[in-house]
Parts: structure tokens; sequence; C-alpha cells
């Protein structure tokens, strides 16, 4: 429980940081410290409403503190452009987002677990010795870039896939789960998702491969074979199983880096996520937009950092129950 | 016989060529006695005994030699059926042998019904009652690995070893890790197991105070190879070849009147080299021009069970004498020139 | 006491030109054992020649807007003798882009890997070192600066500051330090107990001398490692800062190339000579970068192959 509450408040203190390095560096752009929330686009009512409910004519402090209690209530001002409460905008946008990490992680991390343990398994051969530099590639490859051979290849060229969006035009929906359900969408999905994932597969497998050939040194192991157990059962109910542990841990903090990570493949595809609506944010010099964008996503990361922890402690006995005599 | 070595052979591979880590291990476990295996570390003593288990290191392989048990010679298909089931091993440092994400009693439960056949219900009340055999507590079988001292751990991996009745116990180092109280402790519990259970052991040390507490039998091993073997008062108390005897020397006895520890100076040969003679010579201080050239083999006077690997063995007792003379041992780099 | 220090490793023997030749020794050694990293090294040597000769390997400008012996814009020539890899909607030469796009990758990814590199070090030999009140301060600020969305950071500062490289690089560098840090902190916390350090400090060697002289030295090999995976990143993070529009566009770099084609439509149109190549040669520079760092990771944690 102690272990709980100690990473619940190291997360929290952290969000906490961000968000205040955040206020100052929004206040320290060019222009008056009011421009960070107020712009001509809005009309005179809204910059009216803003001005009181942020406080913008109150010393510094005061605004921090203003800012933070805002931020608990959802209170994040009015996008320039959009012209509506940016916490609108941001929850219309984050479920794109969500699925579009959730669904290429996951393809991407059960790969890697099943690719890693086999070259663990073919440890020596020329197919390990062969593999791990392609793999390597992959990694180095920038993410847009491979959307774009994709895109190029598998779209423009093929015809098989949309060339971005995230439903064509003309569609018509009753609700938010018909729309993410529906054929479309998913049409629309492949292609970031399948880009991701070819990018992301690399840390799982490199990281299970690197913790089985590790785990299937230890004694216990051994002794397993001693035993007289089957292969199966070592490999997979012994070796696997503790090899999977960092693997897990870096899948809840995989979800935290990709929704920040996402921004250029969201580009690509001109996927519908929070990542392009902050890059769009700041092209168009939307201050609160940005901001809010911004925000989210550090909220995710800071949560998934938590989830991390609490999954570790979760999956490895050794951290929950201390030793007794 | 239990078990039977003949000639055993283990290679490893290395980066700079094979070591021939048991090179010719020859001894014999009769049925219901205590074997001590013993010799100073990278003898060989630990690779023999995984041998036997059939279960050696990637770079590992066994190139010749025989090993019976109960009269059936083993090689890896069949020992597979025979693992845990007649021949069971404790591992040196229970630290790690067993798995750190599931119980003790998981892990027992699991030998039980996967390797044995027993019912799950019929596996806890066993993993129960293996527990008591070994002084444990039940209410442990929930506890993980981590949780328990070096001492239970090492009767948890007892209690493992014994889980499918086994009629012979390979030990290795089952006390090294431990304090002297629970060190013996532990070899008392070891005795009454052996005897209650009658089971036939193999107990590997380096520790020859171990080897004199509790066993019948004594094999020494030096450099892959067996240099003298016997019941273990005859051995430890008229050591006929001189690396026993020098052995004897380098462990104190709190018993006797203080003798000053005597070690023996130099080291054991390197095995990824091919050794021809006796391979104790550099360091003998009673090594002679002949032992450079042939070695001797295993041997005693008729009927003897107690053999030694030494062509000077029919002068044994007067060696003796003067291996208890530390000076004897200084003057080894000048006999090793001679 | 004399022949205590003639026991003792080579690291207690007095002069620092001893350990620093030392470490130059084992850092020029491992290429030899690895061939990886010797891959690696050659890339790198490499991009290094292209970029710094690429006024000769493509004396035209890359950003010169050509025309066709009939005057009309040479623009999307496919790849031919004159123009190797093609020209872009706007008339360029993409060959010549693409080699004086080496030098904004060298530039990028060197300051950046020297600036991640420097600090993490130093950060993390202080705060191992001295422990106590300054390690908790810095390693605060690491958690902070672990907290913040890479990506995003990158692109809210230079959104708002201005696109250049000396805003990329400033970026990449405040957010990447703490992983360097951290793990040469953690390898000097176990260094500090080593018995040489003690004798060191018993024979009355004053603290700075200890830490540059006897830890430092040892520490050099994990700054190499994390100087290359920060290469990399460098160069990928400012191609992606690029395609998102937020590069600088006075030079080019491969980054922006790849924004350049995308956002003409060379995707539809298939040029593939335009944007694959940029890409691969961030890929190799990155995996070159990879195996590098793998090779000076086995030299100070070699892990055991095979007895």
């Amino acid at each position: 429980m102690r272990f709980v509450l100690e990473r619940f408040a190291h997360n929290a203190v952290a969000l906490l940081a961000v968000t205040t390095i955040l206020f100052f560096m929004f206040r320290l752009m060019p222009g008056t410290p009011l421009a960070a929330y107020i712009n001509e686009n809005l009309s005179a009512e809204q910059q009216q409403l803003i001005l009181e409910q942020f406080g913008l004519d109150k010393p510094m402090w005061q605004q921090y503190l203003i800012y933070l209690a805002n931020l608990v209530r959802g209170e994040m001002g009015m996008s320039f452009f959009q012209k509506r409460p940016v916490i609108d905008v941001l929850l219309e946008t984050l479920p794109n987002s969500l699925i579009l990490t959730l669904t290429s992680l996951t393809i991407a991390y059960v790969f890697g677990v099943l690719a890693g343990a086999w070259l663990a398994w073919k440890r020596g051969s020329w197919v390990e010795g062969a593999a791990v530099p392609v793999v390597l590639a992959t990694r180095a490859a920038p993410e847009f870039w491979i959307g774009m051979v994709l895109l190029a290849v598998l779209s423009f060229n093929f015809g098989w896939f949309p060339s971005g969006g995230a439903s064509s035009p003309g569609m018509i929906y009753t609700s938010e789960w018909q729309r993410i359900f529906s054929l479309d969408y998913l049409h629309h999905l492949v292609l970031p998702v399948l880009t991701l994932a070819v990018y992301l597969q690399g840390l799982p497998l490199l990281l299970m491969r690197s913790n089985m050939l590790e785990v299937m040194h230890e004694e216990f192991v051994t002794m397993a074979r001693m035993k007289g157990f089957s292969e199966w059962r070592i490999v997979i109910r012994h070796a696997a199983r503790n090899a999977l542990l960092p693997v897990v841990t870096a899948f809840a903090l995989g979800i935290g880096l990709s929704m920040g990570g996402n921004v250029v493949v969201e580009t690509v595809f001109s996927w519908p996520g929070i990542g392009r609506m902050l890059v769009l944010a700041v092209a168009n010099l939307d201050y609160p937009l940005a901001q809010g964008a911004f925000l989210m996503i550090a909220l995710v990361l800071a949560i998934m950092n938590f989830v991390a922890d609490m999954l570790y402690m979760a999956l490895d006995p050794r951290v929950t129950h201390g030793r007794k005599a | 016989m239990m078990l039977e070595v003949e000639d055993l052979q283990v290679h490893y591979r290395t980066k700079d060529g094979v070591a021939r880590v048991v090179d010719g291990a020859c001894f014999a476990v009769p049925e219901g006695r205590i074997v001590g295996l013993v010799g100073e570390s990278g003898c060989g003593k630990t690779t023999a005994v995984r041998a036997i288990m059939g279960v050696l290191a990637e770079n590992g392989w066994r190139a010749g030699g025989r090993i019976a048990f109960k009269g059936q010679a083993l090689d890896q298909a069949a020992t597979k059926p025979l693992l845990w089931r007649e021949m069971a091993y404790v591992p040196q440092s229970a630290m790690n042998s067993l798995d750190p994400v599931y119980t003790v009693g998981a892990q027992l439960v699991e030998v039980l019904t996967k390797r044995g056949n027993a019912s799950r219900n019929a596996a806890r009340a066993r993993a129960a009652e293996l527990f008591d055999l070994v002084g444990l507590h039940a209410r442990r079988l929930t506890d993980y690995p981590h949780q328990f001292s070096g001492g239970m751990r090492q009767r948890a991996a007892i209690a493992m070893a014994l889980a499918l009745e086994p009629s012979l116990l390979l030990a290795d180092e089952p006390v090294t890790a431990l304090d002297v109280i629970v060190q013996r402790q532990i070899l008392d519990m070891l005795r009454e197991l052996q005897q209650r259970l009658r089971l036939s052991m193999v107990l590997v040390t380096h520790d020859i105070s171990v080897v004199a507490y509790l066993c019948n039998e004594v094999v020494v091993m030096y450099a892959g190879q067996v240099v003298e073997s016997g019941p273990v008062r005859d051995v430890l108390a008229r050591p006929r070849h001189p690396y026993t005897m020098g052995l004897r020397n380098a462990f104190p006895d709190l018993m006797s009147d203080a003798l000053e520890l005597v070690p023996i100076h130099g080291s054991p040969p390197d095995l990824r080299e091919t050794l021809t003679g006796c391979r104790f010579e550099p360091r003998c201080p009673f090594a002679q021009a002949a032992c450079t050239t042939s070695p001797a083999m295993l041997g005693g006077g008729t009927g003897n069970r107690h053999v030694s690997a030494c062509r000077r063995d029919g002068e044994a007792d007067s060696l003796r004498q003067a291996a208890l003379d530390p000076s004897t041992w200084q003057r080894t780099s000048s006999f090793a020139m001679s | 006491m004399a022949e205590r220090l003639e026991a003792a490793p080579r690291a207690l023997r007095p002069g620092r030109r001893v350990a620093i030749v030392a470490l130059l020794r084992r850092l020029a050694a491992m290429p030899l054992r690895d061939p990886f990293a010797f891959a690696g090294l050659l890339i790198y040597a490499l991009f290094v020649l292209v970029a710094i000769f690429a006024d000769q390997l493509a004396p035209v400008p890359p950003l010169e807007i050509l025309f066709t012996g009939t005057g009309k814009l040479a623009a999307n020539v496919p790849p031919g003798t004159e123009f190797p890899l093609g020209t872009t909607n706007l008339g360029r030469d993409i060959y010549a882009q693409l080699v004086h796009g080496s030098r904004s990758a060298l530039a990028v990814g060197l300051s950046a890997a020297i600036v991640v590199s420097s600090v993490g070090t130093i950060v993390g030999l202080v705060a191992g070192y001295f422990g106590g009140g300054v390690d908790s301060l810095l390693m605060r600020i690491a958690d902070m600066a672990l907290s913040l969305p890479f990506l995003p950071f990158v692109i809210v500062l230079t959104g708002f500051l201005g696109a250049s490289t000396t805003n990329i690089v400033l970026a990449v560098a405040l957010l990447l330090w703490p992983n360097s840090a951290r793990v040469i902190r953690s390898q000097v916390l176990t260094l500090r107990e080593r018995a040489y350090v003690e004798a060191a400090r018993v024979t009355g060697a004053s603290r700075w001398r200890i830490l540059f002289v006897h830890i430092a030295p040892n520490i050099m090999p994990l700054s190499f490692v994390y100087a290359a995976i920060a290469i990399g990143w460098a160069i990928i993070t400012e191609a992606s800062v690029s395609f998102l529009g937020f590069g600088d566009s006075t030079s080019v770099s491969w980054g922006y190339m790849l924004q350049d084609a995308f956002s003409s439509q060379a995707l539809s149109r298939g040029q593939y000579a335009w944007f694959v190549p940029p890409g691969l040669c961030i890929i190799l520079v990155v995996v070159a970068g990879f195996f590098i760092s793998r090779g000076y990771e086995e030299v100070f944690m070699p892990r055991l192959r095979g007895r």
C-alpha cells in the first residue's frame, strides 16, 4: 500500500511540475501575457468571460492558482479558431488517439513478444543474426516515413486503403460507438495502425528476446529441466512468464509515450487525433488549444506511468511481499 | 549398486578450446549409503553430478564413459523418465533454484501433478506432508521463494527433491551457503531423512568436515579425475593419496591438537591442455620422475574398497607420516623440479 | 605502502595520463572486435565525408530552381543521367538535396550528442558521487524532464520560439539528458564503493581528484554509448519536426525533403526516388548509432557469451 501511495504521489508531483512549466512557458511566449488566452478571433463576450474565468488581470501567483483550479474542472479556455471550449475539442478527438494507440500497441506487442521469444529460441542461428539488424532498422526509421511508404504503395499505388482521415466524406453515424465500429472507420484505421505497429514492434521484440536469453540461464530453469518437465512447460510457464514482466510494464509505458509520439503518424494520415490537433493548434498559434492538447498528452503519460508502476507491483511478487524471517 | 560411474568424460567448449572438465571419473554409490564427493572448486564434482542428471550447460556434453542406475545404462533418452522420480537434485544455493513468480507450494504441486500422478488435492496434501518432513510449517506453502530465509529455502529445496520419493538424491553443496549452526541442522535433517526413507545419496562438497560428519563413503576428485575413494573413516584417518593427505591438513579440526593449517601450494592444471602423467604431480611433495609420464590407475590391496590412484600407494603409510609435517609441503617446488 | 600501490589496479597509479591512455585504448579496440560496431563507424565515416565534400559531390545548390534546355521548369523530372534522383515539383535537384542534407544531419546529430552526453555525464557524476541533497535535487529535475512528452514539447518550443536548428537541439538536449544521467549515476554509485577508490581516499586524494582521475575514465564508455544513441534520436527528431512544418526552411535537411515531398503530393505521383532515399539515409545513420552504442555497451557491461 505504501508503494501505491508513493508512486501515486510521485506521478502526481511530476504532472504538477509539467502543468506549472506549461503555465510559465505559455506566458513567456511572444506577445502579451493575455495572448495565451485571448485573441481577436473571439467575440467580445467570450473575451470578457475568459478574462474573468482565468483572472487575467490579477497578479501572476493568483493566476497560477486559478489556472490549476480551472484545470481540475476541465476548464481550459476557448480555442481561437474553433471558437468553442478547448475541452470539447479535446474530448472529441481523444477517442481517435486512444483507439489508434491501443490497437497498434497491442498488435505490436503481441507480435513482438512471440517473435522475440522465437528468436531467443533460435539463438545462434543465421535467422537470429539476420533478424536483429532488420528489427533495429525498423526502430531506426522515422515513423512517418514508414507511413509515407505504406501510403504510397498500399493506398496510392494499389488503391486498397483510403489515403487519410478517419472516415469517408458523406458518412453519417447515429452515435460515436457506431462510428468507431463501422467498417469505414476500420478501413481508415488500417494504414495508420500498420505503420505504428511496424515501428513499435521492435522494442517488445528485442526486450523479450534479451529477457528470454537471460532467464533461460537462470538456475530455476535448469532445475525445471532436471525435474523432467516438458520443454513447453519450461519455456512458457517458467521462462516466458518471468521474461514478460518488463515487457508488460513497457506496454503500459508505451501507451503513455505513444500519445505524444503519434503526432507525426496522425499528420501523415490526417488522422483526427490529439497529436494532430496539437500540431494544427501550434501552427495556427491557437494557444489555448495547444496548451490543452499538450496537457492532455502529459496527463495520459502520467497516468500510464502510474499504471505501469501498479502493473509491475501486481506481477512481481518480490515487490509486494517483503522478506519474512 | 544404486549408481555406477565408469570413466565418465564431460567436456565443455570454451572460446579457448575444449576443457575436459571430467576426464575419466570412476565411483559407485551402494544402495542406502551416503557418498561424499569432495574436491576443490573446478575439480569437476558438480559437473559429474549434473552429467548424471543429464542436464549440462549449452556448451557442455558427455564425451564418454558409462553411467548406470540400478544396473541400467543411462543415456539422454533413458534418463528422462527417471528424472525426479528416481533421481533428484538438491542445488547449491537454493536462492535462484525456485521460480520467483510462483509460490513454493504451487511449484511443489506442479511437480507432484505433472511428474507424479497426483490429483491437485492429493498434491496439496502431499506438499504439506513434505514441508512437515523437512521441518517447515505448512502455512509457508503460500509464500514466495524470496520470502524464505537461506536455511528455509534449503529445506524447501530438499522437500522439492523428495517429492516423488526418489531412490537417489544428488546434493550439490547443500549447506555451503549457510551459517554453521544452520549447516548442522540441515545435515542432521539429511541424515535422519536418509535413514527413514532409505535413500542413497551423493553429497558434493569441498568441505571435508561435512564429509566426516555425514557420509559413509568418500570419493576424492582432483582435476577431473578420482584420486582416492573408500569408506570415510578409512580414507580420512589413513589417506593414501598425497592430495587427500594435503586436504586433510588444510582443514582445522577442533577436537584434535591444533595442527598448523598447511595449504597445498600451487593450483590445479588447466583442463584445456592435454595432460599426461599424474595431474597432481606439480604440487605433490612425493612426486617421482615416473609420475610425470604415466598416471597410476585407481587400485588398492585386494578385497579392499579403499583405493587410491598413486604409484607410491605401497608406501602410503610412511608418506602419510611425512605429510603430517608442514615442512614437507614447503619443499614442493624443489621436488617438482627433480 | 609502496607494495600496496604496486598491487592496486591501473587506475590507482598516479597520473591522469595513464588513466586516459588506458581508456582511449579500450575505446579504440572495441570496433575491431565487433563487426557491427565497425560497420557503424564506417557508415558514420562515410556520412562525415559526404558532408565535408558535399559541394564537390553535388555542385548544384540544393535549393536552386532548375530549368530545362527549352526554358521550362525542370519539374518532376524522373531519375536519369542528368539528375540521378530526379527533381522536385519545383525543379530542384533531389540528389543535391540528399547530399547536402547530410550536413544538417551531422550538425544536428553531433551538437545534440555532445550536449546531451556532456550534461548527462556531468549530472550523473555529480549526483552519484556527492549524493545527498545534490543528488535528490538533480534526480527530481530529471524526473520532471522525463514527464514531459517528448515530441509535443519540441513542437511547442519550435513552433513558438521559432524554427531553427538551435532550438531543436536545445529541446532535444533538455529532454534527453536524464536517461544517460541516471545510468551514469548508478554506475558511479557502484564504483564509489570499490576498493581502489577507498584506497585513493585513504592515501589522501582529494574528492575532485578521485572523481576525475579514477571514476570518470571508467564512466566514459557509457557516455559514448549515450552519445551514439543521442545522435540518432536528434536526427529523427529534427526530421519529425521538419516534417510537421516547424523545421528550419533555410537549410535543406532530410526531414525537409520528406516534408516537401509529402506536401507536393509526391506520394500520389509515385515519386519514390524523392522520398525513399532520405528515409534510407536516416535509417543508416541511426542504425549505425545503435551498432556503435551496442558495441560500447559490451565493453562496459559485458554479458557472458558462452563460458
